[in-house]
């Protein structure tokens, strides 16, 4: 038993000196590296740490959103589409506002004639006139 | 009087807030300082130790800066006593979350055609590149017993191979190595004692010149 403890212990010495040695082996790029790894670590150890509360606050206000935006999601889904009112008295007061804007149609307006609106009325008033008149206005015209 | 006894703190307070300032300052000052020289004198050990387990150099660069970023993040109040122990702590697990990333990741891509191992790739010959101090023609014996020692390394099952880099390599005590792997001292004992066992089976006497 002591020879196998004196020889465990003989082991471990040599692969302990065979593993220092290796650590001098490791080459200049591996240990930049290490050394610039161990240059950001400081300096993220100095970065001043966040405030308690804002550790325990951000999930709540992460969650108190999650929550609205799927409340608000959920809403959105469900909801049917209802019949939608037309706004009925809304549309000619459109137009007459369209044709008040319209220039052409204020001159229409003034050019109007009364005499042909006359006489076409007249003539549906006496359809039998209106034949004879015909008649005769077209001999009177010819 | 009672007027000077108001307004005395009130006066006292801007050299109060300073001498609090400087003594934080120092304070951090030191802190930081000690957290340097623990880092310096790991970093090599913490590197080879991942290197045994992840046998790729730029993962066990990895495995080491996160390890050393979270210990400085998350632990650098604590007692530099703890730091060494933690750190490994943290290293392991890091170990572990590259292992099992590893294995997903070869999963997916071999199932991906036309696949490009990296290991296809030349190799940088800066990279490859031996230290600055080329090892002499007498010393050739010690770099076979590298090469053994790192292949019976690489055999030994994982656990194994943390107790007996952690106690042999780090030479952290069986509490501190327990408290590194998240195991009791017990199994701390019955690792190291098997990783022994089976290195001595792998290679023998292994005698080399000092």
């Amino acid at each position: 038993m002591t020879t196998q403890t004196h020889e465990t212990s003989e082991l471990e010495r040599r692969t302990r000196a065979v593993l220092e040695e290796s650590l001098t082996r490791i080459d200049a790029r591996t240990r930049s590296r290490l050394n610039r790894a161990r240059h950001a670590a400081l300096e993220a150890a100095r970065q001043p740490r966040s405030a308690p509360w804002r550790s325990r606050f951000v999930p709540v206000t992460g969650g108190a959103v999650a929550a609205a935006v799927l409340a608000v999601a959920v809403v959105l889904l469900t909801q049917r589409p209802g019949p939608v009112s037309k706004p009925e008295s809304a549309q000619p007061s459109l137009e007459v506002l369209d044709m008040l804007a319209d220039e052409d149609n204020v001159s229409l307006m003034e050019d109007y004639d009364h005499s042909f609106y006359e006489w076409a009325a007249a003539q549906g008033e006496s359809p039998g006139e209106a034949g004879g008149g015909d008649t005769s206005s077209g001999s009177a015209g010819g | 009087m009672s007027g000077f006894a108001t307004l005395a703190p009130v006066y006292s307070t801007p050299a109060a807030a300073h001498a609090d300032t400087l003594l934080n300052d120092t304070t951090a000052e030191t802190r930081s300082r000690a957290l340097n020289q623990f880092l310096a004198s790991v970093e090599l050990k913490a590197f080879k130790i991942a290197q045994a387990s992840l046998r790729n150099e730029d993962d066990a660069l990895d495995a080491v800066q996160d390890a050393m970023l979270q210990l400085a993040r998350a632990y650098s109040e604590r007692s530099a006593e703890e730091w060494r122990p933690l750190f490994y702590r943290i290293l392991e697990n890091r170990i572990r979350d590259m292992q099992r990333r590893r294995t997903v990741r070869g999963r997916v891509i071999a199932w991906l055609p036309f696949r490009r191992d990296e290991d296809d790739e030349d190799p940088d010959p800066i990279a490859e590149a031996a230290s600055p101090d080329p090892p002499p023609g007498a010393k050739l014996e010690m770099e076979e017993a590298m090469v053994a020692l790192e292949q019976a390394l690489h055999l030994l099952p994982e656990r194994q191979r943390q107790a007996f880099m952690l106690r042999n390599l780090e030479g952290l005590d069986v509490a501190q190595t327990a408290t590194a792997m998240g195991c009791s001292q017990g199994s701390v004992k019955t690792h190291y004692f098997r990783a022994v066992q089976a290195l001595r089976a792998r290679l023998g006497d292994f005698e080399i010149e000092s």
